[in-house]
């Protein structure tokens, strides 16, 4: 249960991670190939041989017809994982909707923003805090929550958290009548004094 | 580095999007119109230069080893990028809770500021370590001490997951009391 309101501490970037760290090693696995190809590894004559070997070419022009057809099924394939790529990676991380029955018929959602307003004015009351974020994270069927909490100095973080758990998730819990509700909750101590203009 | 990673992901996935695009555009042409053919990209010219290139030329070895440095320097992005959240005790089980090393550090300046010996004070933070620089128009010695109680007592009342190393320097700064 705590892995998922550890999920929810910030956006995840694993398939960014993958997919860069992927490209990386294929531009690395490209460079090492064509140096041992140059050295000799693959055979003595076919490092002498050009890059585009006739042979090669001597076959794309015999067969022209199934090349293009070879180098258009590449170049969709190419944009289509480019664009999934770039698209998956720029949208903004999903707030879901709280689903609370699936009954054909009396399907029941709680919006997002409804849900994240109640919980952050139940959290602003909280003595000590100064300011509070709140969203949902995850999917709809097992959301998480992510709150955070700027606290004001001389806050004392357990009382806060006391309240926290006490009565700001246990009304949301409540809420959504389930039993656990995995939230992760960052906290900026001291963040009061921000608030007071500066000159810099 | 989390940032460079955000921006270098999407841009790279472009960029596989963009080497598909002018395939399909250059193959097309050259299929549909051969008179317009080289598009965007001087292709027969990189086709002619490639035929007199062999594999074991400098220029070929040159250009392989910049794309391999490349290469580690991408794969290098996704491995040191990392957050660098400051962990504070589960109150319950189900509850995470995190404070980042800035407000860390700003918890920690107070504290040590909020007491008249010390005049000047700064303060850099992570989860395991906290260093502070404080001058002081007393004896350095002894605010030394007084500044570590002051942290101890933070640390006491601020329930972190681990209790960050603590190193404090004091030195003495010249000026009229």
């Amino acid at each position: 249960m705590s892995s998922r309101s550890r999920a929810a501490v910030a956006r995840s970037t694993a398939s960014d991670r993958t997919l860069v760290l992927l490209s990386g090693l294929v531009l690395l696995a490209v460079a090492v190939l064509v140096l041992l190809l140059g050295q000799g590894v693959f055979g003595v004559y076919r490092a002498q041989r050009p890059l585009i070997d006739p042979q090669i070419s001597g076959w794309m022009t015999a067969n022209a017809t199934a090349t293009r057809w070879i180098a258009v099924g590449i170049g969709i394939v190419l944009l289509v994982i480019g664009l999934i790529w770039a698209v998956r990676s720029l949208r903004p991380e999903p707030r879901p909707d709280v689903l609370l029955s699936e009954v054909p018929g009396q399907r029941l959602t709680v919006e997002h923003s409804a849900i994240a307003d109640a919980v952050r004015s139940d959290a602003e009351a909280i003595d000590g805090v100064s300011r509070a974020r709140v969203r949902l994270v995850g999917h709809e069927r097992r959301p998480a929550m992510r709150m955070t909490l700027w606290l004001v100095e001389e806050a004392d973080v357990r009382d806060v958290w006391a309240e926290v758990d006490g009565r700001v998730l246990a009304r949301a819990r409540q809420a959504f009548a389930v039993e656990v509700l995995p939230t992760a909750v960052r906290i900026e101590l001291d963040a009061a004094a921000s608030k007071t203009p500066r000159v810099l | 580095m989390r940032f460079l990673l955000r921006l270098l992901s999407p841009l790279l996935g472009l960029v596989v999007a963009a080497i598909g695009v002018i395939t399909l555009l250059e193959v097309i042409t050259a299929w549909v119109a051969p008179a317009s053919s080289p598009l965007v990209i001087p292709w027969p010219d990189w086709q002619a230069a490639l035929t007199g290139v062999t594999w074991d030329s400098p220029t070929v070895r040159l250009v392989a080893i910049v794309i391999g440095i490349v290469g580690v320097l991408v794969a290098l992005v996704p491995l040191v990028a990392r957050r660098h959240d400051v962990r504070l005790t589960d109150p319950v089980p189900e509850v995470t809770v995190t404070t980042s090393p800035r407000s860390l550090a700003r918890a920690v300046g107070h504290e040590v500021r909020s007491h008249s010996d010390v005049v000047s004070a700064s303060v850099v933070a992570s989860s395991k370590k906290v260093v502070v620089k404080a001058g002081t128009l007393d004896a350095p010695d002894e605010v030394r001490a007084a500044v570590r109680e002051r942290i101890d007592t933070l640390f006491t009342r601020l329930p972190l997951a681990r209790r960050p190393r603590v190193s404090v320097s004091v030195a003495a700064t010249k000026g009229v009391k």
